[in-house]
């Protein structure tokens, strides 16, 4: 009975997607068909949890009973085991509130039948895909989770800049797609196999010019997928264009269902993890995705716009840990990963609620709505004291992790790099802070504007799922050791150990058949660093301290440059104000907040701003550029 | 011809693939139509289905149609599985063209121009 749970969590939801069609004008069928699909998808992963979580079983499901004959496998087969659990969990926990947030969040807007259509057939190619056990089926999903995320995108086509964000989504996605597509059809020459696991075994070892020629294109791939650095303006743009309700799901689920792709790749499919320059580029991806991801979103006016830079900044840190290749640098990983989930969700919600009652999400225009919105406004601190890594809440206890791991994996390889990567993360969550400050100033604190005074709070269907959101975020904060216990590392433990994945898909003993030799178990022991050890939180403060020193000091060098006097047109805020009447009234918006800083290093901020130049083919170049630049350097170092 | 002529000749579908993947490439990147954008979609399709078909070609094989009386260890036929996935592959690059083309309908309406350096109301 049980085995036949993962296809029923995927069939519901497109069978949901197509039964909404036919349900018409009639409003309330609708939400029960779309509310019972998502329900009954969440309860048949709920009901995987104990024997995989708890119990270590894995389960495979061959399609039509296809299973592999005389050690080859030519069905099409889903497989759970930890991971794909892991990431199935927070897929429909994503997607159930998503889903109940988006009943009176869309409910002014026309032909909804077809919204909730294509917002099915998202959960239902990211569930296809965590659970796939087919590298060509994991390919069908991303197209449909593609299609369905880019015609959401362009959903509200009357707002500006969706066509144009949904038009850009697509390239850069087809771009990714035809790279997973041409890794898999390359695999399938040199091996004649479609099956993860089969493939998993053949290739251990066996790295030609063609499989890693295949790597570099699936790694590609699954990376434009997660929207890691130079795929990223995309992302910023879809998510600001979408309805919150959707860009909770692009954000949280597909980012997510891009990291999977990537751990599935390169800890299960090669194994080639163990190479030293691999964990370098894929952690001086997360670097990078990090730094400027955050950078960007301090400049930004827009509210979702500046939550999708984030979403980028904190996809980095998962990319980060996942690539360190320790079980601590993958416990982080996972744990923010779904730490992401719930508080990215959680602040998409809130920016969802803000448009719901005031129509804007322009920084400069809102502004004193905790007056008028209470509750949004407790619920977007927590989330933004989440995000922010801040102690009693989940967003600290994962980056805690991270900061931990990278630190560690500096002493274990005396490599001082990894160190820099401890401190460029600090920084990025101080930035982070910063940023939500600004946010938190110009949307609920400061001055109300007039035009805002009859503002009400949104309606109670909106709120359960962002108090649900806001519980789950102080909950995984709290009682870290139960996360740990039941979700993580079971999880962890499936990502350094592929004997049992690859022991039920194709029987017992396979992999020693084939390759002559068992599959190495590696440990995922590792001692935690106290949490309220007093020594380590010294170090900590003593590192932020030093960040917020280096960057007061650069400003106060760099600010002598600016004189009273300044030609230049420069806007008046710069300039060094004396006394008197100013002639001219200068305002300091409710975006920009930090305008020192962004003057100091305005080089920067320009360089940046000018890079992200809007035009489809300086991104589509990009990604040509980092997929040739991956060839030639995995072809060296291999 | 001989059977390794036939498998000579199959470079040819290799070669004519990568060909068509790097002209599709290379039209996504520096057209700044956006039609021309869509063309190059296509393009990059049409190579990656013919560099999947030509993976299932065994030279000298009979097409993968028989009835269960008909097999025996000795048949030789072409690998079904790659036409199988062709045809997947067709489908879903149709529908990438069907998406991508009623954007531009919509892009060109909303902007009235099909030039990419002026679709770029979201930047920076």
């Amino acid at each position: 009975m049980i085995q036949h749970f993962p296809i029923l969590a995927i069939m519901v939801l497109f069978l949901g997607a197509f039964l909404t069609v036919l349900c018409g004008k009639n409003k309330v069928l609708r939400n029960i068909v779309v509310f019972a699909a998502m329900l009954a998808s969440s309860v048949f992963i709920a009901f995987l949890i104990k024997p995989i979580m708890i119990d270590g079983e894995v389960i495979t499901y061959w399609l039509g009973n296809w299973s592999p004959v005389a050690d080859y496998a030519i069905g099409i087969c889903l497989v759970v085991d930890q991971l794909n659990l892991f990431f199935a969990i927070l897929v429909s926990v994503a997607v159930l509130l998503a889903g109940v947030f988006s009943f009176k969040y869309m409910s002014r807007d026309d032909t909804l039948e077809k919204y909730f259509t294509l917002f099915l057939m998202l959960s239902g190619g990211v569930m296809g895909l965590v659970l796939s056990g087919d590298l060509f089926n994991m390919f069908i999903m991303v197209e449909i989770l593609t299609f369905a995320a880019v015609a959401l995108t362009a959903f509200r086509n009357r707002s500006e800049g969706a066509l144009e964000a949904a038009f850009k989504y697509l390239v850069i996605g087809v771009i990714g797609s035809s790279c997973i597509l041409i890794g898999t059809t390359i695999l399938y020459s040199q091996f004649h196999t479609l099956n993860l696991a089969q493939l998993s075994v053949l290739l251990h070892n066996n790295l030609q010019p063609a499989t890693i020629l295949a790597f570099t294109l699936l790694l590609t791939g699954f990376a434009v997928k997660a929207f890691v650095v130079p795929f990223h303006p995309v992302e910023a743009d879809a998510n600001a264009a979408a309805p919150s309700s959707v860009s909770v799901i692009i954000s949280c689920v597909l980012t997510k269902a891009g990291i999977y792709g990537i751990i599935r790749i390169v800890y299960f499919l090669f194994r080639s993890m163990n190479l030293a320059p691999l964990q370098f580029i894929l952690v001086l991806i997360g670097t990078l995705s990090m730094f400027i991801g955050v950078t960007m979103a301090l400049a930004q006016k827009d509210f979702k716009r500046l939550l999708a830079f984030h979403s980028i900044s904190q996809v980095g840190y998962v990319m980060t840990a996942i690539g360190l290749a320790t079980a601590l640098g993958v416990t982080g990983g996972l744990y923010h990963a779904i730490n992401h989930t719930l508080f990215k969700g959680l602040l998409f919600l809130c920016a969802g609620a803000v448009f719901y009652a005031t129509g804007t999400t322009n920084l400069d225009k809102l502004g004193g709505l905790a007056k008028r919105m209470p509750q949004t406004a407790a619920l977007f601190l927590i989330g933004a004291f989440s995000i922010s890594g801040l102690p009693p809440f989940n967003g600290f206890v994962s980056k805690w992790l991270i900061y931990q791991a990278t630190y560690e994996k500096a002493v274990e390889f005396g490599n001082i790099g990894y160190a820099f990567v401890t401190i460029i993360a600090l920084v990025v969550s101080v930035m982070t802070l910063a940023s939500f400050i600004k946010v938190s100033q110009s949307v609920f604190f400061g001055q109300l504007p007039d035009e805002f005074k009859e503002v009400r709070e949104t309606p109670v269907p909106m709120r359960i799922p962002m108090w649900i959101m806001a519980a789950l975020c102080v909950g995984a904060g709290l009682l870290p050791q139960y996360m740990m216990r039941y979700l993580i590392n079971p999880a962890v433990y499936a990502v350094m150990n592929v004997g049992n994945y690859i022991g039920s898909v194709m029987g017992p003993g396979y992999a020693e058949k084939i390759a002559g030799q068992t599959v190495e178990a590696y440990s995922s022991e590792f001692a935690l660093a106290g949490y309220w050890s007093p020594i380590s939180w010294l170090a900590l403060f003593a590192i932020i301290i030093c960040a917020f020193f280096i960057v007061s000091l650069s400003g106060g060098k760099l600010s002598k440059k600016i004189h009273s006097d300044s030609p230049s047109g420069l806007d008046p805020k710069y300039d060094t104000f004396f006394s008197g009447e100013a002639n001219e009234h200068s305002q300091v918006g409710g975006s920009d907040l930090f305008w020192g800083f962004k003057h100091n290093l305005r080089h920067y901020f320009d360089f940046m701003h000018n890079a992200h130049s809007g035009v489809i083919s300086d991104y589509a170049l990009w990604a040509f550029c980092f997929l040739s630049f991956m060839i030639v350097y995995l072809f060296i170092i291999v | 011809m001989s059977t390794s002529e036939v498998n000579g000749l199959i470079i040819v579908n290799y070669i004519g693939s990568v060909f068509l993947i790097a002209i599709g490439f290379y039209t996504m990147m520096a057209k700044k139509n956006i039609m021309k954008i869509v063309i190059g979609m296509g393009i990059v399709d049409y190579g990656i289905n013919l560099l999947i078909v030509s993976v299932g070609f065994n030279p000298g094989g009979t097409a993968p149609i028989f009835t269960i009386n008909e097999l025996d260890p000795g048949t030789f036929f072409v690998d079904p599985v790659p036409q199988a996935l062709t045809l997947t592959s067709i489908v879903i690059g149709a529908c990438v063209t069907a998406l991508a083309l009623s954007l531009v309908i919509k892009i060109k309406q909303e902007y009235g121009t099909l030039d990419a350096g002026q679709i770029r109301r979201l930047r920076g």
